[in-house]
């Protein structure tokens, strides 16, 4: 892809040529972007609107489901999303300023955390599947030894299983996702790739991290914290 | 204005998109939104013949009362893969993926789409999807409709529905994919002086498609990935048995796709708003309110969802709800049906192949759209839904309206696209044949649903009177057939044949006409775009006398010199 | 918020670090407000012998958690969307398509009117006293509709079954 300008400036950003200006090509990667996440918003929203609908309709036993989740480990991986979030934006900050070195580092802490986050999720899920609990075929309801109650109907432990495995691991597959795209975009930028002339890549994949963030923002109350 | 010289001979321009580069690989590769639009034409029209052929068989099986050439679980097969050929990889896809993708750019006067190689990935998307949903169909066939209603689909159907899902869940991206490209294309990438007022509708129609596709498609997506979790590994999020609901999956995939009825509808609407106004030698009548329409039926298209699912276990509270506001959405439609007639009343109109294609839409949409209310309405579409009247309904509506806008559009644009001209006389003649074949075809299916032939049956022994609607029915069919068919060899020839087109055949207004060869540089324009004119200007035309002797009784020009 | 110390970089915003930091704290005492106030109920009466009259007296408490969970998340979101994902400073168009996926949200719960008005006709499984509903399957003895015309049944029934 040609550059608009007879010269290539290595510290100026390409504007490829269906472009005019700088400015604009920047504004148009991000009007992109934002409405791509417009998209992941409904996707993810249709899951939360199954959840909210099947929460009322079993409202006094989700609680007693949610008993086997543990809420000190998902809080655990809150903060974990919380500060890998934090230091996507410092390394959107970091690029934007020209700051090679940190911007590098930034990332590497972004992934250090995805897979903290993957491994706390391994944690949380394995037991659940000698338990039982993965609502296949060999669901059981209630689990040899529960962590609460164990009561409620076991069809409707199922759908609430269901629920938590569907949206965690759309959301995890989400991270692995993200892992990916974070670690391209680190190799293309040490590599000084020509698709990598400013900011707007980094830009784009923390929008699509702080979007994963955001999911599981409300993830966590929603499945760890149910009141009874 | 530049002016088109009527009578002159034109040239193929030495260096265009079809010839800057001539290997696979720089189709297959390529990132201009030009070679992207035709190589969706061709997988488009691929897709709609193995369709076609479906309905075909459909319609054969139907000539007798008692079923005698398919079993019960084939013909289920073969509607099923008809509608979701015909809905998810034609109609769909249809007009923005092709015409869209080839004009949009060039009409806002951009040099190509905000994300090309995006744009590529979309079309790989779709003919990965495409051959994925063929070859569930090959491999045993899919009997649970277009719709996937569960818990047929999700527990007791044993076909392959899984991986079809998987099939239109790579599709569902690809038209993601599109939508996002678009919307920034459009938000962005105008030229200097193209405000949003001066857009031509056929941006609006995209546009306004776009928002549709981006908000509703990943709620289909995430549900019919909802039901493969359901076949594959059991889950139960609308398994009746767990105490699920099995019409939240209905709620569910109408959200997605009750809008998208508009998103193949709409985009038609934007070809027949630019091709009404080009062959009336006229300004579109009230091109505000058009424009507000079209939005404005993007917007309630997503409100409406409900009145599919009237005759499921849906509370009677939310069906008048939706019986209220499905009504509504009559009234932008037919703001759009009077301005495009206000806009040919005392214009010139003159009767070209996109033209007739018009007429065809305007009356064939008037049909479908005033039947709309009769399903919309609550009590009245107890006695219709599920008959053969709700099949008439949405085939007027997609086919007499989609089709006929998109072929509409393919004629409008096709000097443009390839720089030459096909045979008026044949052309005509199609579309007058499409016209007629599809009346016959779904007429009688009107009759047949007023009667009480429900759909999706493969025999009606039990009342034989049905029958001659039913031939009737069929027999339209193969006229349509023939109809869609010749398009396939005049079009084609026309490559090779016709006569070189010039920029601006039609002495149309609008960028993609007055400032580009036909067809265009790879790069679109030769020099910069800044718009000054008012949209539709063809008051503003001096030699309008002139396209009106050309086109009027007379021979057409460039007819003259290949008869 | 610190607008004062938004810098102009080329062009476009780069947030500061002392915006970044106040989100991030922000966010972290949200989410300790958020345990803190789920757990309360559930655990509180354990650590606090007052609790339990509390929420035993007045039942809403349990209710108000939920909310109050919802709300802080809410707030994070915001927060996040606002200071990580940079649409505080960002154009008016970014911020257009930045609610726009709420709202579209939002849409969906219109369909919240059918689970809402079943129970006021009674459906199997949503009536509000469970068994209550009348089975809406023709052959049932239950369903009124097939009553009003006797002299129909054997025929209509006998002539649908195919095969």
């Amino acid at each position: 892809m040609a550059a608009h300008g007879a010269a290539i400036d290595p510290n100026e950003p390409v504007v490829y040529e269906q472009y005019e200006t700088i400015e604009q090509q920047q504004e148009t990667y991000l009007v992109g972007m934002w409405s791509f996440l417009v998209t992941e918003v409904m996707m993810f929203g249709a899951l939360f609107l199954v959840y909210s609908l099947y929460r009322w309709k079993f409202r006094g036993e989700f609680f007693m489901f949610h008993e086997e989740l543990s809420w000190q480990w998902g809080g655990l991986n809150t903060m974990n999303l919380l500060f890998s979030s934090f230091l996507m934006a410092k390394a959107v900050q970091a690029t934007q300023l020209k700051r090679a070195k940190a911007q590098m580092w930034y990332l590497a802490g972004t992934i250090v955390c995805a897979f903290i986050f993957l491994i706390i999720k391994a944690i949380e899920w394995i037991p659940k599947f000698e338990h039982h609990l993965v609502p296949t075929a060999s669901f059981h309801w209630p689990p040899h030894e529960p962590h609460g109650s164990g009561g409620g109907s076991p069809e409707h432990a199922k759908i609430f299983y269901s629920l938590y495995f569907t949206m965690t691991g759309l959301h995890g597959l989400h991270v692995v996702i993200g892992i990916i795209a974070i670690t391209i975009l680190m190799v293309m930028t040490k590599l000084k790739a020509k698709a990598i002339t400013d900011y707007i890549p980094t830009e784009m994949v923390g929008l699509y991290w702080h979007f994963v963030d955001l999911v599981w923002i409300f993830l966590y109350p929603l499945f760890y914290l149910i009141p009874r | 204005m530049s002016q088109a010289v009527i009578g002159q001979r034109h040239e193929i321009p030495d260096l265009h998109y079809l010839n800057n580069g001539h290997t696979i690989a720089s189709w297959l590769l390529t990132k201009d939104h030009k070679r992207i639009a035709v190589l969706y034409l061709i997988s488009v029209s691929f897709m709609f013949f193995v369709g076609g052929l479906a309905a075909a068989l459909v319609r054969l099986e139907l000539t007798s009362p008692h079923g005698q050439l398919f079993t019960s679980e084939q013909y289920n097969k073969l509607f099923s893969a008809h509608g979701i050929v015909m809905v998810f990889f034609f109609i769909i896809p249809a007009v923005p993926a092709v015409l869209g993708n080839f004009a949009l750019p060039i009409m806002i006067g951009a040099k190509d789409l905000a994300f090309p190689r995006l744009n590529l990935l979309s079309w790989y998307l779709y003919v990965v999807g495409a051959l994925i949903v063929l070859t569930s169909f090959i491999l045993g066939g899919v009997d649970a409709g277009w719709t996937f209603y569960t818990p047929l689909s999700s527990i007791y159907s044993n076909t392959q529905i899984s991986l079809c899902l998987v099939g239109l869940f790579l599709a569902g991206f690809s038209s993601i994919f599109t939508g996002v490209n678009f919307i920034a294309t459009v938000h962005k990438m105008r030229a200097p002086g193209m405000t949003w007022f001066k857009l031509p509708h056929f941006v609006w129609a995209n546009y306004a498609t776009s928002l549709i596709i981006v908000l509703g498609t990943p709620v289909v997506a995430i549900t019919l990935v909802l039901v493969i979790l359901e076949r594959t590994l059991k889950f139960g999020i609308f398994s009746p048995e767990l105490g699920g609901d099995p019409v939240l999956f209905q709620h569910m995939f109408w959200f997605y796709s009750h809008p998208a009825v508009y998103i193949m509808i709409l985009p038609a609407m934007g070809v027949i708003s630019e091709l009404v106004s080009c062959f009336s030698r006229r300004r579109l009548f009230g091109y505000e309110m058009v424009a507000f329409s079209t939005v404005a039926i993007a917007a309630i298209g997503f409100l409406v969802w409900g009145h599919h699912m009237f005759f499921s276990s849906q509370s009677v509270l939310q069906g008048i709800i939706f019986s209220l506001l499905t009504l509504i959405v009559a009234v932008p439609s037919a703001i759009k049906t009077f301005n495009w007639v206000l806009t040919m009343y005392k214009g010139s109109v003159v009767f070209t192949t996109p033209m007739i294609y018009v007429l065809g839409f305007i009356g064939l949409f008037l049909v479908g759209g005033l039947t709309g209310p009769y399903l919309g309405a609550v009590a009245c579409d107890v006695h219709l839904t599920g008959t053969y009247f709700v099949v008439a309904h949405f085939h007027f509506i997609m086919v007499g309206g989609a089709i006929m806008g998109f072929l509409g559009g393919l004629h409008f644009w096709w000097p443009k696209m390839f720089g030459r001209m096909y045979s008026e006389f044949w052309g005509r003649l199609s579309a007058l044949v499409v016209f007629i074949g599809f009346n016959f075809t779904f007429f009688p299916q009107f009759i047949l649903g007023y009667l009480g032939m429900p759909r999706r049956y493969h025999y009606y022994y039990f009342a034989p009177e049905w029958q001659i609607y039913n031939i009737l029915s069929s027999a339209g069919a193969s006229v349509l057939a023939i109809g869609y068919l010749m398009p396939v060899f005049y079009l084609t020839a026309s490559l090779i044949k016709g006569k070189p087109a010039g920029p601006n055949p039609w002495g149309a207004t609008g960028l993609e006409w007055n400032k580009t060869s036909s067809p265009p540089d790879t790069h679109n324009f030769h020099e910069k775009i800044v718009v000054t004119e008012p949209p539709y200007n063809y008051d503003a035309i001096s030699d309008n006398r002139d396209y009106r002797k050309m086109w009027g009784g007379e021979p057409l020009e460039w007819e003259k010199e290949t008869v | 918020m610190a607008e004062a110390h938004a810098e102009e970089h080329h062009g476009h915003h780069v947030t500061s670090n002392r915006v970044l930091n106040t989100t991030f704290l922000q966010l972290f005492a949200a989410m300790v407000i958020t345990i803190l106030a789920a757990r309360a109920p559930i655990d509180g009466p354990a650590l606090f012998p007052g609790f339990k009259d509390f929420f035993l007296k007045w039942e809403y408490a349990w209710g108000a958690t939920n909310a109050i969970a919802l709300g802080i998340a809410a707030f994070k979101a915001v927060q996040v969307i606002r200071f990580f994902m940079g649409v505080q400073y960002a154009s008016g168009l970014i911020k257009l398509y930045a609610v726009m996926g709420f709202v579209g949200f939002t849409w969906l719960y219109i369909l919240f009117w059918d689970y809402v008005g079943r129970p006021w006709e009674p459906v199997r499984g949503w009536e509000t006293v469970p068994g209550t509903a009348l089975p809406r399957d023709p052959d049932s003895d239950a369903g009124v509709p097939y009553k009003l015309y006797p002299g129909k049944e054997e025929g209509a029934s006998a002539e649908m079954s195919h095969e």
